[in-house]
């Protein structure tokens, strides 16, 4: 009798533990029905950090958008405006020189100085993550408290678009400092929300900063939540527990589109997804043979299948919304017959055996048309599915033969779009993964980071575009929509091209 | 006891070295530079570089294990390359999430497995036995995703009575609780009626029953004491299991648990965060096993009197 009850006591106690346990989690409702202040904010994964020196992952990025501004900001058309600094002007072709609004209040109650912006871009040149982003800075010099003057190694025409980036976000000096190694779980920033509380895998909480320099938002509170499944996002927006889910899955576009208390919203991205051929290897050492496989790839099929219609054809390396976009160019539209002509030109009339290199199920969706499209123009291809990490250490290496990748072009500048990818000092595990080089691209893509004429540099670009589309080192397939559902009571929300969206204009209605 | 308790934690030591040699092992192995990973698929190899340099990755396998065993006998297990926290920072502040869904999940399984498992092995063959048998059945091959799914639209999305996912308060627990419950009761089920069967044949059953103990007492303390040995293990084994993550249903019910912690830096090659996780989950699946060892003590003086 005693053992049974020693039995009982360590069963009632673990029963005991559990519901207090549970009580625990359990917090007061959001909040009342009624006034409704707050939204539920749904993506695919956790932030790493909130130091945006720190990480330059789109999900991170979503939350320090809503904490930090930048000197200069792009809108959703992608035009840049004044930030935290009131005017620039260039005083010669390496000197910009930067005025500083007045006033700006961090969270931490600091005021804005131009040491904090210094400090920052210091700081910010250092990190192994985002440096790349200010690399053609050489130098950041105080004048007085409201004035910074940056000066670039070379003439460095789209630096307003990299000082636009949101991993170039102005710190507080002293909230770093005092941080130190947790600053990434304690952000200061000027930006319309203030951090309050992560829980690490769940949510992110901001509030409302009532002093925010151009008014407070008309939000109260955002909650970030980390929902990785999908269709568990759809389902969320459905019963109402999110306000806003990122990503909805192509199979859910229409259910949320036909639902009565939901929208869902599709804008254009700055991202291309594309085949890219290894020119270094045979037999895509040849032109024809690029050139022949692009010509038997039909992205309308891709499009349809895999993306239920999110997405639109590509005729260039960059999307309409970047900065020197070729509307002009021909792209290589589905020609089978043409394909079969180029491939016995080029001497391999039977076709050939390949691989094709990918890595994610969104790519295998792709990969597998592509190979059955590749059949009937006699290209025997295998696909070969990769783990990420394992993709993009031996593509960079040039193992691969075909491979599919996205790029997006974040800055909406050509120079990003295009020099990573195609620049032959790129080569390898500097984006430029299809080891193309062609001496007349390498000029033109100098010749556009330094020119200063606005013009001049857009005919660069676009000359560049053409090019390299006809060397064809990789066929564009599509540019993909991005989307998001939302709730119909959400109001002035849009979505950014670049990928990480504001929330500081949503109302309800 | 004592004595055997603290022997059994003494072997903990091997335990952990071997676990950390065989995971950093693996992890140096496969390929993919973790570097490249947190860089992105265009960063210039001079960044790369410097960033091995920083994570240290450019020295001799050797040379990096020890350094992380010297470390982390001083308590320091470094900080995830891809948050840059400290990691069982990391883990602690995920392992309420899971330990509060176990505890849950196996009591969802306790209620429903040992029950029915009784009832089952006392009226082996009739109806309630077949038909308990077929649910366990399908308990244990339902996958747990789909299941949890099912249980979402029903109960979230249809009758909108529990929240779809997260962990927010006791009503967000009931759904992954029955999602990881019913495929643990279905295993509790078998082996209590299994194990019961087995009991109610001995003789000594026989003589409780002869001696005119009524039914019910004879069910319930003398053939479930005697049975409950190999059900007690089955229970250790998924709580155990459990604590370590349970990574379909956390991914489901967006559940902010251990195991999605360990896959995410299993992707992303986070070396630190992985053997951190791993040597956690090995520790506390000891510990349960021990928990369990020591219970056995309690329900069977038989077993008590081995352990010196």
């Amino acid at each position: 009798m005693i053992r049974n009850k020693k039995l009982f006591l360590v069963v009632t106690s673990i029963l005991v533990l559990a519901l207090a346990l549970a009580g625990c989690g359990q917090k007061p409702a959001e909040e009342a029905k009624g006034q409704k202040d707050t939204i539920v904010v749904a993506q695919s994964a956790d932030a790493k950090s909130l130091d945006p020196h720190a990480t330059n992952d789109s999900t991170s990025s979503n939350v320090m958008t809503q904490i930090y501004d930048t000197l200069v900001y792009a809108t959703e058309d992608m035009e840049i405006q004044p930030g935290l600094a009131e005017s620039w002007n260039q005083v010669d072709d390496t000197t910009w020189e930067f005025n500083i609004r007045k006033g700006v209040k961090f969270h931490n109650g600091e005021e804005l100085k131009a040491s904090d912006v210094k400090f920052t871009l210091d700081r910010m040149m250092k990190s192994s993550k985002v440096s790349h982003i200010v690399e053609a800075i050489d130098s950041v010099e105080v004048v007085d408290d409201y004035k910074v003057v940056i000066k670039t190694k070379e003439p460095f025409s789209p630096l307003l678009a990299h000082l636009a980036h949101s991993a170039a976000g102005i710190l507080n000096e002293k909230a770093v400092k005092e941080a130190g190694d947790n600053y990434g779980q304690n952000p200061v920033g000027t930006g319309p929300f203030k951090f309050v509380s992560w829980e690490a895998g769940d949510k992110i909480t901001l509030e409302r900063f009532d002093d925010y320099f151009r008014g407070p938002a008309k939000l109260k509170k955002v909650i970030f939540r980390v929902v990785p499944e999908g269709t568990n996002r759809t389902i969320g927006l459905e019963t109402g527990e999110i306000d806003i889910a990122y990503g909805i899955e192509p199979i859910d576009k229409d259910r949320v589109a036909n639902h009565e208390n939901l929208q869902l919203i599709e804008a254009p991205s700055l991202g291309m997804y594309y085949i890219g051929f290894n020119c270094e290897k045979a037999p895509f050492d040849n032109k024809l043979v690029r050139q022949a496989v692009s010509y038997a790839i039909n992205p309308d099929d891709i499009i349809e299948a895999v993306l239920s219609g999110s997405g639109f054809k590509a005729n260039s390396p960059i999307a309409p919304g970047v900065f020197g976009y070729n509307d002009k160019l021909n792209r290589y539209e589905y020609n089978p017959e043409k394909a079969k002509e180029l491939l016995k030109e080029a001497g391999y009339e039977n076709g050939f055996k390949t691989e094709l290199w990918i890595s994610g199920s969104l790519a295998n969706q792709i990969a597998q048309i592509v190979q059955a499209q590749l059949k009937e123009i006699g290209i025997d291809v295998s696909i070969e599915s990769l783990e990420w990490g394992t993709y993009i250490d031996r593509t960079a290496k040039g193992e691969q033969e075909m491979f599919f990748l996205g790029w997006t072009t974040v800055t909406g500048d050509a120079d990003y779009g295009l020099y990573p990818l195609f620049h032959s000092s790129a080569k390898g595990s500097a984006g430029n993964r299809s080891f193309y080089g062609n001496p007349e691209v390498d000029k033109l893509l100098e010749q556009g980071k330094v020119a200063t004429d606005i013009e001049k540099r857009e005919e660069i670009y676009k000359k560049a575009q053409e090019l390299i589309m006809e060397d064809a080192p990789i066929f564009p397939l599509f540019y993909k929509l991005q989307n998001a559902g939302t709730q119909k009571f959400i109001k002035g929300f849009k979505l950014h091209p670049a990928g990480h969206h504001k929330l500081y204009n949503i109302y309800f209605e | 006891m004592h004595k055997y308790i603290l022997h059994r934690l003494l072997l903990l030591i091997p335990v952990i070295l071997g676990v950390t040699f065989i995971v950093y092992s693996i992890m140096y192995l496969t390929p993919g530079d973790p570097a490249q990973i947190i860089l992105g698929e265009s960063a210039p190899p001079e960044k790369v570089e410097q960033l091995r340099e920083e994570m240290g990755l450019n020295d001799p396998f050797i040379v990096q294990y020890f350094r992380f065993i010297k470390n982390g006998l001083k308590g320091d297990f470094g900080r995830s390359y891809s948050t840059r926290r400290p990691v069982f920072e990391e883990i602690f502040a995920r392992f309420p999430a899971t330990l509060k869904l176990t505890i849950a999940g196996v009591l969802v399984a306790i209620i429903i497995g040992i029950p029915v498992g009784i009832i089952s092995a006392t009226k082996q063959y009739s109806l309630f036995d077949n038909v308990s048998m077929v649910g366990a059945l399908l308990g244990v091959s339902m996958p747990n995703f789909w299941f949890g799914l099912m249980l979402v639209l029903v109960f979230s999305v249809t009758l909108k009575w529990l929240p779809s996912g997260g962990d927010n308060g006791l009503s967000s627990l009931v759904l992954p609780a029955i999602t990881l419950g019913t495929s643990a009761a279905a295993l509790i089920t078998r082996m209590t009626r299994s194990s019961m069967l087995e009991v109610i044949r001995q003789d000594y059953i026989r003589t409780a029953r002869a001696k005119g103990v009524l039914e019910k007492k004879v069910i319930n303390k003398h053939a479930l004491k005697n049975a409950l040995i190999p059900i007690i293990t089955v229970v250790g084994l998924q709580f155990g299991y459990l604590l370590g993550g349970a990574v379909l249903t956390e991914t489901v019910f967006s559940w902010p648990g251990v195991g999605r912690l360990l896959v995410d830096a299993i992707r992303q090659k986070d070396t630190p965060m992985v053997l951190a996780s791993v040597v956690f989950v090995s520790v506390t699946f000891s510990f349960v096993n021990l928990m369990v060892d020591i219970l056995y003590a309690y329900v069977d003086p038989r077993i008590k009197s081995q352990y010196k």
